[in-house]
């Protein structure tokens, strides 16, 4: 949670700029601090159709300690008016500070919902989605600021029935409307859950949930059974882990090494050696270590394993390629040397990387369960002017996620992949203003992200408990309306 | 109150004049006419007024014209902003700041020291007719620096600086000079240095004012003992530019009722800032309340204690009552 | 004293830092020893994962040093991310400081004492004491005694003004009043050492460093500062005939060889080494290098004796291979500190004098010639830069991870200091 001149004194500065471009101030987004509740506000967690995963989304709930306030009685009949008198105010802190809602609450008495999570896993025809907008749409003027509505659906590729797919599909359509919707830092996602996903459906659900992913929003994460190794102590999940981080001298990087290392990860947070006094600061501030490595070189790969195996029991369980450049120049400007080096960057040396620490025979290769996270880019989904040898390095990124995730799904290695969109960080002042300034409000949030979001989605995806989502891209955008 | 900012006996020549944006010229006859009949600048529309710096101003001149300039200021807090674009870190600055003020030498910079990048903006903004406070007389009470990330000395940085929030304070009025600094268009530090204008009135009502919670006992033992030299103020104006002459001169500060000279309190945040540098976490806010003013020279206590999520810390007389700062740093 | 394998008793080398060396007045010319010797710890402490942790001690030391700096290391301790229970001292033996430094840990190590340490130095020209004369100092501390106002008074009265003069330390022999270079300058022209030898093997520690770091051999052994990636002093693109042009600074008429390319430039800069029993090292996980096997002090007698000034190593390491029952030629790597390009090759001419080996040495025969291609594979001081006390940390953990790669061996180090002193160790790959 960043601490803002604005918690103190109502920003002028900020009201200026936005009311010159005539848009709304963005909201002020709750970002996760340990220890803080899950959400600011009760729950209402609804059914349509049939709902089996009803009580497992209960239970996870539940075991965050998070008021429920739905009609449990009736799962399947969207009630106009959820809210009851006797339930339990939100036992979070009231506000994140910062403006509230647009609308005002319609009850004085009724409380403000931190969450609406409804299972639509079963909705097959047209009708079962007239319950889901019933269910929904009273719950939408009585958000908390940086509401969650997580919708959970099943993967419309796996039904045959095209009235049931079609029934599925439409949960895309709505959640990404419902997400342009919100306001107030509120966020809508969907979840496709795969045919008996046991647990599998508790990491992205406690994460679309919490504060964590503050800028994840109008997304559709798709998850599949797996075997999930949850946890012994959610706020923990990397306790005795190994993750090494590329790029973790700065910026986005130095985040991830902060993140990973707060939720209980041995960091070895690696860059170029020319980064080595920003880098050994990084790795001291959170008693990890440096490594100082060109990624580039032939033998990166073997160095980081060697690090690995003399260090750590051989065992890495967590690679994160955030390592990237940009050399923007039009393609008809670009010479070979540019465009190789961001490519040979960005994605050769990943590639390499990934080969090496694959190999099953290399004693400080990634273990068995291990995950590996690559950050890829909006620009590798929707293009940009002037970055064409950027755009290909991160779309190739996204080529490799998907291949590779197949190729090691039987050793229960994920691969994933996070898009930021506008992160505020040094390389976007390299935008030109209204180029920037543009990027920066042209999503649901109003608002550029912060390094921590990208950050945090990454160690969602590295999670034990996150092993149904693989060969995945999650856009960490504030629902960008790029390449969307 | 150990930071208190004077004026200057005599003008010497035409201080730096700020340009303007977006066109220098233009903007800097429209801040004369904004001067000249004492109205906030409306060039911009409803936006601030943005005075842009492309180079340092000289402080001594430009404390010698606040000073002329002091009488029959008042009303509403003009809406101007004071910007400096792609500065960069002199390291040799960098290195006299860390040795006066006990940094070791990195290429972190303190976070103290993007104030001593910021405070010439907000001397411009103060000297502007626009502000409603005289600046001679105008005491530090309190500073509190919002570190998001470290920034280091090869960093291009964007500085910005308003005022905000003039309120009424029960000896008087207060005023809150904001800075920020950015990398790009990532804000990597915060500071909001309040200012306290004895006898001053402000509109509304006394709020009440916070303070950083600092729980130390009168009797704690100190960390360490500072012997600041005599010397000290004069030191602290050659490496921050801070160069108002009642840290120079006893002479001055006699004239303002102090009996010798004082340090600048942000020197002595600086010092103490410095005793835990080694253990700073990457993100946090550094918070403190300035009182008795550091007369010199000075043996003085540095009072440290850890807590949860930082420390809380109190600088105060080795052989007096009271005491001359107390602060907090917390992790954020 | 040789085996494979580090056994009990033994002081294994688990890596170093260092910062980039920077000429006088180039990078560093603001910053102070304690400011460097941070920089270098906290590297170290980055390189190993140790942030808040302890060693068993840190010893480490300057050549030049300001007064307040009597306790420098563990100021530097207590400035750096090592946990602040960790004791420290310094050490000075000129040149020798810190391949002294790392004996010392070493021998704590092996005998128990301690498990664990870092051995270090620091040292910066830029920044070097200037000291008020005798008699300004004289006066004052005169005055300071005095226990009335009439007495201080008195005692001011001695006050002239030439006392005002500083004195800026000098790089020279305190007895004989001769710079280090004018006192190789002799050593040079007895030995009648050539200036195209000299020039040789001045090229070769540019292209041997230059090389190393292009290969990433220096990746974990040096981190930047200040903005500083490799040494400042390096020239990848010198020759022969590039140095050849350079005007002679020491020596007299045709003796004249010496020139600033075949010389050291005064430098700044920090080295550490992190030293352990290989049962903490392992325990930890941490690697082991090399070991310790030996070392050797020597001094000669260069103020009344017939001995030059930098000829101390040559008489350390007869005495160390003896010792050991080694023959020169038993090692893999010979790290000899090029304080002058000529120390090293008079050095190495001593050994294979029969004269001098019988005369000076007592041997029956000489040590004989090395293999040239063995020596500073990866530059040295002249390369580099001689920070006095940093650059037995420089060739320790240099060496140490050069045994490690070629996964076998042994190594010789060889460093002069002033005084006539001369501290020689043995190393070898585990």
């Amino acid at each position: 949670m960043r601490d803002r001149y604005s918690d103190l004194v109502n920003s002028r500065s900020g009201k200026t700029v936005a009311g010159m471009l005539g848009l709304p101030r963005p909201a002020k987004l709750r970002r996760y601090v340990p220890g803080q509740p899950l959400l600011v506000g009760a729950a209402v967690v609804k059914g349509v159709a049939g709902a089996p995963l009803l009580p497992e989304i209960r239970q996870v709930l539940a075991s965050m300690a998070v008021p429920d306030v739905s009609d449990a009685a009736t799962p399947d009949v969207a009630t106009p008016d959820v809210a009851t008198q006797d339930v339990v105010a939100a036992q979070a802190s009231p506000s994140p500070a910062g403006p509230s809602l647009s609308r005002p609450s319609p009850s004085g008495s009724a409380p403000r919902l931190g969450a609406v999570v409804i299972d639509a896993s079963a909705a097959r025809v047209i009708e079962d989605l007239e319950s889901l907008r019933a269910a929904l749409a009273p719950c939408l003027r009585r958000l908390s600021p940086c509401a969650r509505i997580v919708l959970v659906g099943t993967p419309p590729e796996s039904l045959a029935d095209p009235t049931a797919a079609a029934t599925q599909r439409a949960l895309d359509g709505i959640i990404r409307s419902v997400a342009k919707e919100l306001r107030g830092g509120a966020t809508a996602n969907l979840i496709y859950a795969g045919q008996g996903p046991g647990a599998a459906l508790e990491s992205p659900l406690r994460f679309l949930l919490s504060a964590r992913s503050a800028y994840v929003d109008g997304q559709v994460v798709r998850v599949a059974p797996a075997d999930v190794r949850a946890p012994t102590d959610w706020s923990r999940p990397f306790a005795g882990q190994v993750v090494v981080v590329t790029g973790a001298a700065r910026g986005i990087g130095a985040s991830i090494v902060e993140i990973f290392a707060r939720d209980g990860a041995h960091v070895i947070c690696l860059d170029v050696p020319a980064a080595g006094e920003a880098l050994a600061r990084v790795a001291n501030r959170v008693a990890g270590t440096a490594l100082q490595v060109d990624i580039t070189a032939a033998d990166a790969g073997q160095r980081i394993a060697a690090h690995v195996a003399q260090r750590h029991d051989g065992r890495l369980d967590i690679m994160v390629h955030n390592a990237g450049i940009t050399r923007d120049k039009l393609l008809v400007n670009t010479d070979a040397e540019w465009w190789g080096s961001v490519l040979g960057i960005n994605l050769g040396a990943q590639l390499r990387l990934n080969e090496v620490l694959l190999d099953p025979e290399l004693r400080g290769g990634l273990a068995e369960g291990g995950r590996i996270v690559s950050v890829s880019s909006l620009s590798g989904i929707a293009g940009n002017r002037g970055q064409a040898s950027y755009a290909a390095s991160k779309a190739g990124v996204i080529g490799m996620v998907q291949a590779l995730a197949a190729q090691v799904a039987d050793r229960g290695i994920t691969v994933n992949a996070v898009a930021p969109g506008f992160i505020e960080t040094e390389m976007t002042a390299r935008i030109p203003l209204a180029t920037r300034e543009l990027g920066r409000r042209i999503n649901s949030l109003g608002q550029g992200g912060q390094p921590v979001d990208v950050a945090e989605t990454i160690a969602w995806l590295a999670q034990g408990a996150s092993a149904g989502v693989t060969g995945q891209v999650v856009r960490v955008c504030g629902q960008s309306l790029l390449g969307a | 109150m150990a930071d208190s900012l004077g004026g200057a006996p005599e003008v010497n020549s035409p201080a730096a004049r700020p340009s303007a944006d977006p066109d220098a010229n233009a903007n800097r006859n429209a801040n004369r006419n904004a001067n000249a009949d004492g109205v906030a600048g409306s060039e911009v529309g409803t936006g601030p007024t943005i005075i842009t710096l492309d180079a340092l101003p000289n402080l001594g001149v430009l404390f010698a014209r606040a000073a002329a300039t002091s009488i029959g200021r008042g009303g509403a807090l003009g809406d101007v902003e004071v910007r400096r674009p792609d500065v960069r870190v002199e390291r040799t600055r960098l290195a006299a700041y860390d040795k006066v003020c006990g940094f070791a030498l990195r290429d972190e910079l303190p976070a103290t020291y993007l104030h001593v990048l910021i405070f010439p903006l907000q001397v411009v903004l103060m000297v502007d007719r626009r502000f409603p406070l005289g600046l001679p007389g105008l005491v530090h009470v309190r500073n509190r620096i919002v570190a998001h990330r470290p920034v280091d000395a090869d960093e291009v940085l964007s500085l910005s600086s308003s005022a905000r929030a003039l309120r009424p304070h029960p000896k008087g009025s207060q005023v809150d000079l904001v800075g920020e600094v950015r990398v790009g268009e990532e804000l990597v530090w915060e500071g909001i240095s309040t200012y306290l204008a004895r006898g001053a009135s402000a509109p509304g009502e006394v709020g009440p004012e916070t303070h950083p919670g600092v729980e130390l006992a009168a009797d704690a033992i100190p960390t360490a003992v500072w012997h600041v030299p005599a010397d000290m103020g004069r030191r602290y104006a050659s490496v921050s530019g801070d160069v108002n002459p009642m840290h120079l001169s006893s002479l001055v500060a006699k004239a303002f009722g102090f009996p010798r000279a004082l340090v600048h309190g942000m020197w002595t945040k600086a010092h103490a800032l410095a005793a835990l540098e080694p253990r700073l976490p990457a993100a946090y806010v550094v918070d403190v309340a300035f009182s008795q003013p550091l007369l010199l020279p000075a043996i003085t206590n540095l009072v440290v204690l850890q807590r949860d999520q930082g420390w809380d810390f109190v600088v105060r007389p080795a052989r007096a009552a009271g005491d001359h700062l107390r602060g907090t740093v917390r992790a954020i | 004293m040789s085996g494979n394998s580090a056994g009990p008793g033994a002081a294994v080398i688990v890596g170093g830092n260092r910062i980039p060396f920077a000429r006088a007045n180039g990078a560093y010319a603001r910053a102070s020893n304690q400011d460097m010797m941070i920089a270098a710890l906290d590297g170290l402490v980055a390189r190993f994962g140790m942030s808040g942790e302890s060693v068993g001690e840190v010893a480490a030391g300057a050549v030049l040093k300001h007064s307040r700096d009597f306790n420098l290391t563990r100021e530097s301790v207590l400035g750096s991310r090592l946990s602040h229970t960790t004791p420290a001292y310094d050490v000075q033996q000129a040149c020798g400081t810190g391949l002294e430094a790392v004996v010392l840990v070493a021998n704590k190590i092996a005998l128990g004492q301690i498990d664990s340490g870092i051995a270090g130095g620091v040292d910066s020209a830029s920044d070097a004491p200037i000291a008020v004369s005798d008699g300004l100092r004289h006066t004052l501390l005169a005055s300071n005694r005095a226990r009335t106002p009439m007495d201080r008074a008195r005692a001011l009265t001695g006050f002239r003004p030439g006392h005002l003069v500083p004195e800026i330390p000098r790089n020279s022999e305190p007895r004989t009043g001769l710079s280090m270079g004018e006192h190789q300058a002799i050593t040079t022209a007895q030995w009648q050492v050539s200036r195209e030898s000299q020039d040789v093997l001045a090229a070769a520690s540019h292209h041997n460093l230059a090389a190393a770091y292009d290969r990433g051999f220096f990746d974990d052994l040096v981190t930047p500062y200040l903005g500083l990636v490799r040494d400042q002093n390096l020239r990848a693109d010198t020759s022969v005939g590039k140095l050849a042009l350079l005007t002679p600074v020491f020596g007299r008429g045709d003796d004249a060889t010496m020139t600033a390319g075949n010389s050291t430039p005064l430098t700044d800069g920090a080295s550490a080494v992190l030293l352990a029993s290989p049962e903490w090292a392992a325990e930890r996980q941490l690697p082991a290098l090399a070991r310790v096997v030996d070392a050797e002090t020597a001094a000669v007698d260069y103020v009344n004796g017939d001995e030059g000034l930098l000829m101390a190593p040559a008489y350390a390491v007869s005495r160390l291979l003896a010792r050991n029952g080694l023959s020169l030629q038993d090692f893999d790597y010979y790290e000899i500190h090029e304080a002058f390009a000529s120390t090293v090759l008079v050095t190495l001419a001593a050994w294979q004098s029969e004269k001098f080996c019988h005369d000076r040495l007592g041997l029956d025969a000489p040590l004989g010639a090395i293999d040239r291609s063995k020596l500073n594979v990866n530059g040295s001081s002249l390369a580099a830069g001689h920070p006095f006390a940093a650059t037995g940390g420089r060739i320790v953990a240099s060496l140490a991870k050069q045994l490690s790669v070629k996964g076998s061996g042994r190594g010789l180090i060889s460093i002069c200091a002033a005084g006539g002193q001369g501290v020689v160790a043995i190393l070898e790959a585990l």
